[in-house]
This record gives structure tokens, sequence and C-alpha cells, in this order.
């Protein structure tokens, strides 16, 4: 089948953007939405002009590199499947997609589809951790944590920080993907020391990293190709709550 | 030059201890005064950089990625074993070592591996106290399960994303090092080069991958923690930007690269549907626990699996291998999968795929019961082939998934250049030809968490290093050299892309230098490879500029580093004329079809040392010397 | 931290946002109370309202509703330019997730529908509590009754009022549950009962102010 593209293009940061219309001929069910994206590419490349950039890299929606807005929605239209793992069978033959970048003032577009996402590693140091050195860890065994605790904490861990949620959010806010950190820490035993520190650090880390605030309307966990829920944001705005009267 | 792996003296279980005890240190308020680089930031890369940064070294930390967390680690599914012993059920430290060296066929170092068992047990506590939700029973205890064949539960695991979770264990605490400034993060920087200052590593010129600007930085030491090699294959389940090249520049430096032509086969991955195909996806192996494999009895029968009675079904592991079944090692599994399609009893379109069945399982188990063990993995699968595994068996076939060989390394994880170590998948060490299930985490945590510190320490203590800037001339030879390497390949101009001619040499690759090897066939690829390169040198197309984020360029130059590896690969693999673990060459095998070694002729780790693109390399010995466990022929009947 | 501080993060706000959203809440449904005592006759409405202004912490009360509303405005109004801040360069398509998602018409227009009410609150308190004093028979006592029938014999008036207390319905439908997320006390368990709490009292207020100018219209 033949798909038409209207992609996203933009030299650099400063350069003007706009969307450009391509045609990706011979698309396969089987191909993967990266795939179809190569295909565009292999054929630019064939004739010598500049390939559409974006980054991938595990392709099987863990590494959380690629992520792009499909037709106005991050990680296109199926639920809790990253754009990596759609696949155009989901798609008919003559259909257009549109392919836009992430837009959030603290993911400044670098070219193309590719935005800078270190502002989440800014909020992972300020707190998304627990301090402890290498070496001296008592038995592992020694900690029992309940399993549905456990799982509980995993459900919010496996956040893959692929942005979705940032770029979901009318408010650019990175609410979700902060609180997901603060959640998991804060279910375990081995976060709890540092639960009032960590939150109100990554809050703010958050904020001064140039995202909005959060409006409370979910698009994030609808778009969140993991499924992190909602209530890890009450669960932060709780933790930061108690740490206001924590800290008094 | 004759190889010395520095193996401590004395009994294998002291040797560590002892090693560590005679290695030098340096002390806290000297620590800040000796820069450490460290490229890459998986498991291996991540912690040694959280290790050393927390010692109080000046660590700097490189990646390709726009996150360290984006590393290629996150995507191991199964778990982490662990000589823990929590199940009660026999395990040991040295069982560990015992299952890794009889894993590996008898082709690694006795005393690396003791070590990694030794340390696996501290692996699992760190990880634990840096808030990694491992699995867990309903008493609150860590649950574990048996896994890749292992005859005890000693594997750890989060879900289907272990990988996923210790790595960011070990990404929070590189960010905690970061945050305090002893870990200096560049992220979005491809290394391209070692920097060799009177004969030490020095340095690394490295290419700014959004700006297109190379980058000098000086240290008294640099880790490589880059990877395997996987990716020359072309299609792997390997991420699209692990490669080879770090390995590769380091290794044209001086550092030898050790039995390449270990590769691993993953038997459970996702079969190839066409040619635009860009990658294979790893279906974990933990699925081998309750899934059975099997193709028809008969060639050529194209029935669904529904219309094939029991009776007319070859569950052909079970049959083979009745004490192991199901959960065979990876290369016995792989190979038998091959020989099953090679017999036209493959299944699917392409014919190139087995079933793995759950129905079993599911009717035992139940639905609930499966679904929470593999739910994500058989989603997963839905996802790409549209078809539910609930109800109609998977479709497996073997890929390239593991490297186990690398560049050579002593017990100090030091390569043969001074000062350049080397860690994690990236080395050669500890998994000899084959690698067991859920010990790929644990080297690299290992490496990185509880090796380093130690052997990094002692080099830095014994070894003067003369004062040096990055405006010592050898930085700039290095950076001229990958300066006209970049402007080679953009001045081609040609036709071909990057990615075809990529395809190309890893078809060969598979075709000749896959899951079953024969002198003629290696000989052809040592043939055909140069023609490759040389059609790549004169006809590829990289479009853009230097300037600025450019992924065909970086790509072409992987591409460019593959063309040259994989002639080494092949090499290897045309050398060594037994089989063992994953390298199989059909002139050395059982009468019944299983691998054969040749102790007497290829104990010895084969470390090749670089004369030039296109010259043979130099080979160069280190004999294993077995003095615990005595080699036998593997056998999983 | 200080707790000033501390409220004016980006969680912080919200805190605020939700306290003085929920406080103005509480005293809608307190208004609503004390208004449809209307409905039991002039003289009983009239004496409520006798008896509420002649209340000495009436002041205070008007004052410290008055600081409340300026400040959820104030902090409601930043944290919205905050999110337009935060995405300077717009989407050519946008879609909305559906899923689980809670985006309403109600949550996308929560800032507008402010602004509707806050212009609307300035006739309101216009036209009722600064608007023509009549006195009634009783010494003292003004006949609200007689002003609000007068301003609701207009049909135009009452469908203004009508639709201004949809557009009230409107802002509390995502404001009250909201309110509880923000303070973190959307537990697991409870969210649906939130919601739902949150989504009937929008419209047991909405209906109930709305219920006046049409009865008042009709049948008096």
């Amino acid at each position: 089948m033949n798909v038409h593209l209207k992609v996203w293009r933009q030299a650099g940061p400063a350069a003007p953007g706009g969307l450009v219309d391509y045609t990706a001929t011979g698309v396969s069910a089987d191909m993967s939405f990266l795939e179809m994206l190569d295909s565009v590419n292999e054929t630019l490349i064939a004739r010598g002009e500049d390939p559409i950039a974006f980054a991938s890299d595990c392709r099987e929606g863990i590494c959380g590199t690629f992520g792009v807005m499909v037709d106005g929605r991050p990680h296109g239209p199926d639920p809790c499947t990253t754009v990596c793992q759609l696949h155009m069978r989901r798609y008919n033959d003559g259909d257009t997609i549109v392919i836009e970048p992430w837009q959030a003032r603290a993911f400044p577009l670098i070219k193309d589809l590719v935005v800078d996402r270190t502002a989440f590693d800014t909020i992972i140091q300020a707190g998304g951790y627990t301090s402890v050195n290498t070496g001296g860890a008592q038995d592992a065994n020694a900690i029992l944590i309940p399993k549905t605790v456990a799982d509980e904490a995993m459900d919010s861990a496996q956040c893959i920080g692929c942005g979705a949620c940032v770029a979901g959010c009318k408010n650019a806010s990175a609410a979700l993907f902060t609180s997901a950190k603060i959640t998991h820490l804060s279910l375990l035993p081995q976060g709890q020391m540092e639960a009032p520190t960590r939150v109100v650090a990554m809050i703010e880390a958050m904020d001064t990293s140039g995202f909005g605030g959060c409006s409370n309307e979910g698009e994030c966990e609808a778009v969140c190709p993991k499924g992190i829920s909602l209530k890890n944001i009450a669960t932060m705005n709780r933790e930061y709550r108690k740490a206001l009267f924590a800290n008094r | 030059m004759t190889l010395d792996p520095k193996i401590p003296s004395g009994p294998l279980s002291d040797k560590w201890d002892r090693h560590r005890f005679d290695s030098k240190l340096v002390s806290p308020a000297n620590r800040r005064k000796h820069t450490v680089i460290i490229v890459g930031t998986g498991l291996a890369g991540a912690s040694a950089a959280a290790s050393l940064g927390e010692l109080g070294y000046n660590v700097l930390s490189f990646c390709i990625h726009d996150s360290p967390r984006r590393a290629h680690s996150i995507a191991a599914q199964g778990g982490i074993n662990a000589a823990k012993n929590y199940q009660n059920d026999g395990d040991s430290i040295y069982r560990l070592f015992y299952d890794t060296i009889k894993g590996g066929d008898y082709r690694s170092r006795e005393a690396n591996v003791y070590r990694l068992a030794q340390t696996s047990v501290n692996i699992i506590d760190q990880c634990v106290a840096q808030g990694v939700p491992f699995a867990r029973e309903y008493g609150g205890q860590l649950d574990n399960r048996s896994f890749g064949g292992a005859q005890v539960s000693r594997t750890f695991y989060a879900r289907g994303q272990t990988g996923q979770q210790l790595l960011l264990g070990a990404y929070q605490s590189m960010m905690r090092q970061v945050a305090k400034g002893s870990v200096t993060m560049f992220a979005q920087r491809e290394m391209l080069d070692v920097v060799l200052i009177d004969g030490k590593a020095r340095g690394i010129i490295c290419r700014n991958l959004v700006t297109g600007q190379l980058e000098r930085y000086v240290a008294d030491a640099v880790c490589l923690a880059t990877g395997g090699y996987g990716t020359a294959y072309y299609l792997s389940t390997n991420a699209i930007n692990s490669n080879v090249t770090a390995a590769w520049r380091a290794h044209k430096r001086g550092a030898y690269f050790a039995n390449p032509c270990f590769t691993q086969i993953h038997p459970t991955c996702i079969p190839v549907s066409g040619d635009d195909q860009s990658k294979l996806t790893l279906m974990s192996e933990s699925l081998r626990n309750d899934g059975r494999v099997w193709v028809p009895k008969n060639a050529g029968d194209k029935r669904p699996a529904s219309e094939i009675p029991e009776a007319e079904r070859d569950y052909y592991l079970e049959r083979k291998y009745p004490s192991f079944g199901n959960l065979v090692p990876r290369d016995v599994a792989s190979r038998n999968s091959k020989a099953v399609c090679d017999e036209g009893r493959g299944v699917g379109d392409s014919g190139l795929a087995v079933f793995l069945d759950f129905q079993n399982a599911i009717d035992r188990l139940g639905h609930a019961t499966v679904a929470g063990r593999y739910g994500n993995l058989f989603d997963m699968y839905k996802k790409i082939t549209d078809e539910d595994p609930y109800t109609v068996p998977m479709r497996i076939y073997p890929a390239i998934h593991y490297t186990m060989g690398g560049l050579w390394v002593d017990y100090n994880l030091m390569s043969t250049v001074p000062g350049l170590h080397v860690l994690g998948e990236a080395n050669f060490s500890d998994h000899g030809a084959n690698r067991l299930g859920a010990s790929a985490l644990m080297q690299g945590l290992a490496d990185g968490y509880f090796v380093i510190p130690y052997t990094l320490a002692h080099y830095i203590a014994s070894t003067p290093v003369e004062k040096a800037t990055t405006d010592h001339a050898a930085f700039a030879e290095s950076e001229d050299n990958v300066q006209s390497r970049i402007d080679r390949l953009l001045s081609v101009k040609g036709s071909k892309t990057p990615r075809a001619l990529h395809r190309e040499l890893g078809h060969l690759l598979w075709d000749e230098v896959g899951m079953s090897r024969t002198e003629a066939g290696l000989k052809r690829a040592l043939a055909r490879i140069p023609e490759l390169r040389e059609e790549f040198w004169q006809n590829v197309s990289v479009p853009g500029d230097a300037n600025n984020l450019n992924k065909n360029l970086e790509y072409a130059g992987r591409v460019a580093d593959y063309l040259e590896f994989g002639e080494l690969l092949a090499l290897d693999a045309l050398h060594r004329t037994e089989s063992c673990g994953g390298h199989f060459r059909e002139e050395s095998q059982t009468p019944d079809g299983e691998a054969k070694r040749d102790d007497d002729h290829f104990a010895y780790a084969a470390a090749w040392e670089f004369q030039g693109v296109g010259k043979t390399h130099e080979l160069h010995k280190e004999q294993f010397v077995f003095e615990n466990v005595k080699p036998t022929q593997r056998s999983y009947k | 931290m200080t707790s000033l501080k501390a409220l004016s993060t980006s969680v912080g706000s919200k805190f605020l946002v939700a306290l003085t959203g929920l406080s103005l809440v509480g005293f809608l449904i307190a208004h609503l109370i004390g208004n449809l005592l209307l409905l039991a006759g002039p003289d009983t409405f009239n004496a409520y309202g006798h008896a509420l202004i002649s209340n000495p912490l009436v002041i205070p009360a008007e004052f410290g509703l008055l600081g409340l509303l300026l400040l959820h405005i104030y902090k409601a109004l930043r944290h919205v330019l905050l999110g337009r801040r935060a995405r300077p360069h717009r989407y050519t398509m946008r879609q909305w997730a559906g899923g689980p998602s809670r985006k309403s018409w109600s949550s996308t227009t929560m800032a507008v529908s402010g602004v509707i009410l806050l212009i609307f609150l300035v006739t309101h308190i216009a036209t009722f509590k600064f608007g023509p004093y009549y006195p009634s028979a009783d010494e003292g006592v003004r006949d609200l009754s007689r002003l609000v029938q007068e301003v609701f014999s207009s049909p135009g008036y009452v469908v203004f009022y009508v639709v201004a207390m949809g557009i009230i319905g409107m802002h509390l439908r995502h404001g009250i549950s909201s309110a509880f997320q923000s303070l973190g006390l959307m537990t697991p368990g409870w969210t649906s009962a939130v919601l739902s709490v949150g989504l009937g009292l929008a419209v047991i207020l909405a209906g109930g102010f709305a219920l006046i100018p049409v009865w008042v219209y009709l049948f008096l």
C-alpha cells in the first residue's frame, strides 16, 4: 500500500519549520511505523537528499528514544503502544499521516523530529534515587516488601521516559514522569528516608526546567505507552503535602 | 607480545580477596585529582560511573543516546542470576561458577568466572538497596525463577523488564553523582578514537552528534563499556544504535580483539517477516519454562497448528534432551531449530520458524497465571505479528542476540593497551563460547559496581602518567584521523545507502558466519567482505553535512567499521576448526550432530592484533588453564 | 523550605487553587441554601437576608471571600500562563486522547469559564448587593425579594442567569474533582467516588441556582 505523510521538517532549533509531504510506497502491513519511515529515508538518501531526522533505538518499546505525534496524538492511535511498536497494518492504502515532534519549551528541538529531553535527566538528578553507595548494602532479603507493594512500585517504575506525557499535555507538564519516579521510590522502604526532600527537590527541578503545571486532565495517562496511571500524580501531591508538614 | 591474564595465585575462592588486598589504593583525598573516562552508559558503564563517582574520582561519562538511560541494557527482559540460594535448592557460588564455565563450553577463565559468581550476591543486595522493584513472594521475600536451563532457581527478575529496572537503578545512582559534581555527563557523543600518549590510553575523540563538532577529552584512564557487535549481522535483537565502532577503533589502536566468532544466537525471537525489517524482537527465554517447542513430524506440513494432531507433532527438544527438555542452553536450542527447519519442517510462510506452544501451560496453570507470567510478552508478540499466543502457538526463530567475544582483557579488565579498560559485553572475559541466560546483566553490573573500582584504583596508583592536556600532539593526530574519515564518507556521494550495504553484509554474515559455519562458507565470506568494503567506499551515499545532527552519517561510519570488523569475525571462525558453544563448525560434530570441542588444540582465547585494514590479523593465544573444573563434553540429554 | 516558597511551586500553587476553589464551593453551597428560601416566601427570604447583613462578621467574611477569589484567580491564571509558556510552538494537528483521559469541554475551558464567571460575579453583585434599595414593611429590613422579582421579570436576565449557571456547572464539573486530585486526596479506592461527587455537586449547584430565576419568572 501507499501512505501519504506530512512530516515536520526543521533544519535546526532556530530555523523555520513546516510540514513537508512525502509518499511512502510499497508499504507492507507487517512493517513497523519506523520501518515505513526508514523506507522513505532510503529513497531520500539514495537520491542524495537530506533524510528525515529521527532517533530510535531498541524499537521494541522500552528505551523510550523514539516518540512523535502521529495525527495529533503522542505515539499514535493505539493505547499503551509506543509508536515504534505501531505496525502499518493499522493503516489503509491512501491514508494520510501527520508526523510532528514533541513540542515543549523544556524539550528544545534539535532537528526535524528529534528533541532534547535532557530535562528529564535533570529531574532525576534532583532526587530520583536512593542515596546508597556501592557496597555495604544489607542482604536483599533483609528488606521485606509485600508483593502487592512491589507490584505497585513496578507499575510506576516502568516509565520509559519517552516524554509522551509532556507532549500530550496542554501545559507540557512533566508531572506524570516526575510523579512516577517519586511514587516508585516512596512506596518502597528503601525510598522512605529521603521521601520528603525528594519530592520537593524533584518538583522544583521540574518547574525550573520549563515544564508547565498539571491541570489534572489526565491526557498523559491516556497517551502513556506504559499505562502509567494518574494516581501517581495524586501520590506526588500527597507526598508533597506530607513534606510541607514534615519540614516544620 | 605475550598475553598475561594476571590471574592471582592461590586457591580459586581466595583469588579475588587476595587480589584486592594486593592491589594498590588511591587515597580518598587524591581521587578527585584523577580523571576517568567511561564510554557507554549501559549496566557496566553506568554502574562504573556511579561507583567511581561515589569513590571521589572525577568521572567523565559518554553516551551516544540523548540520555544515559536509553542504553540497550534497558531491553534485557528475563532476569539476573545470583548465587543467593534463597530457594534452598542447592545453589552456591561454586555451582554458579561451574554452570557458567560449563555453559560457556570451557572457553573462559576460571578466575574471572569465579569472581563473577562471588560478586553476584552483592549485586542483588546493591540493586535492592537502590529500590529496584524485583518480583516478590507474598511473604515479602524476593522471588526467583529457573532460567535458561539452570537446574536451580537463581534468577531475580522484575516482570519482563529486569534490564530496564537494573539500568534505571544504575542510571539513578549515576545521576546522583552528576548532581554532586563527581560525574560529568556527555550525552549525544560518539567515541571515534582512543588517544594514546606514551603508549597509554589517555583520552578519547568524540563527535558531538548534535553540533557535529569533534571534541577532545583527556583523562588518566579510559573505560569502554560500549556493548557487543551483534549489529554487524544487520538483523539482530540489538538496538539500532548498538555498534562496534568504539571497540573497533580501540582495536585499531592496539587493543586485541578476542574470540569474535563466539556469537550467541537466541532461540526465541520473532521470525523475520520481510526485507524491510530493521531489527528482530526477542521473546524472553523465560517463555521456554512453560512453552513447549515443536514442529510437525512431516516435512512440508503446512496445516495450521490447531489442525495438527498431537501424534503428528515433534516436540524435538523434549525428545532429544529428556532431562533438560525445552530448557537446553541457547546454542543447543538454536541449532536444533535450524536443523528442523533445514529438514523442511519449519512453520509459517517462510518455513523459518518453530512453534512455541502454551496450550499445555494454559490448561495446567490457567489463563490468569500464564498471563501473569508472560502477559507483557504475549502482548508484544501480538502487536508485532497480529497473532494471539493464548490461542495460536507463537512462532519463533533464532536471531543474533549477544556476543561473547570482545576486546581481550586481563583479570583487571584491562586490555592490551595500558589504561584502556573494557567492561561488560564489550570485553570477552566471562561467558566463554556461550552465555547462559540472565548472566549478561550479572556480568555488566559485576564489572561496573564491584570489579573496576578496585582494579582501576590499582592501575592509577601503580602507573604514573605524565601530565597532559588536549593540546598534546596525540590528540591532534587522532582528531585529524577521525576528521579525514568523516570527510571521506561525505565525499563519496554515491548512490547506495549505508543501510543497503549493511544489509548485504549482514545477510552474508548470517549465512556464512551464523548458526553453523563451514570452511568453504567462511572463505566465501572472507572473499566477499573486502569487495563489499570497496563498494562502500566507492558508492555510499551520505547526504548532508557533518556540522549538525546527521543520523545517516553516524550510521555510515558504523557500517564502515562493520565492514572491517566482519572480516575478523569470519577469520576467527575459520581459524577455530572446533565447534564450541555458539560457534558451530559443521566439520566438528559428534555422530548425533552435537558440537564437538577440540580441547587439545583450541582451549585458548584467540586474541587478534590489528595489522591494518585488509591485512591479516596476527593471532595471540591465551591458553586456558582449568585447575578446578575438568572440561567435559557438554551433555543436556 | 518555607511554606510560602513551597506554595509557589507548580504543585504548591495548585494546592492553593484547590483550597480556595473548594472554599468557594463551600460558599456556593451555603449561598444556594439561603437563596432557596425564596421559595419559602418573601418574608422568610428577607428575614434571612437581614440576619445575614446585620451579622458583624459579614464584612470580614466578604473580604475573606474576596481574598479567596483573588488568590484563586491569580494562581489559576498563573498556572494557565505557565502552561502556555511551556509550549511556545503549537501542534498543527491535535487530538484528544480519549480512553481513561478526564479531558472534557469542561476541563479545557476552565480559564474561559472562570473569566466569564468573574464578569457574571461583578454584574451579580452590582445588581443585587448594590442594586436599588427597596424598604420592606419591617423597619430597616431590605426587601430583597422584590428586587429579585423585578430583576427576573425580564426574560433576557433570566436567560443570562441560566447560561451563567451552566457555565458555573462546567467550571465545577472539572474543578471539584480536580481539587481533590491536586491535594493528593484522590486515592485509588476513592477516585470514581470523588469524580461522581464532583459531577453531582456541580449539577446540583448549577441546577439549584438556575432554578431560582426560572421559578421567579414563571411563578412570582
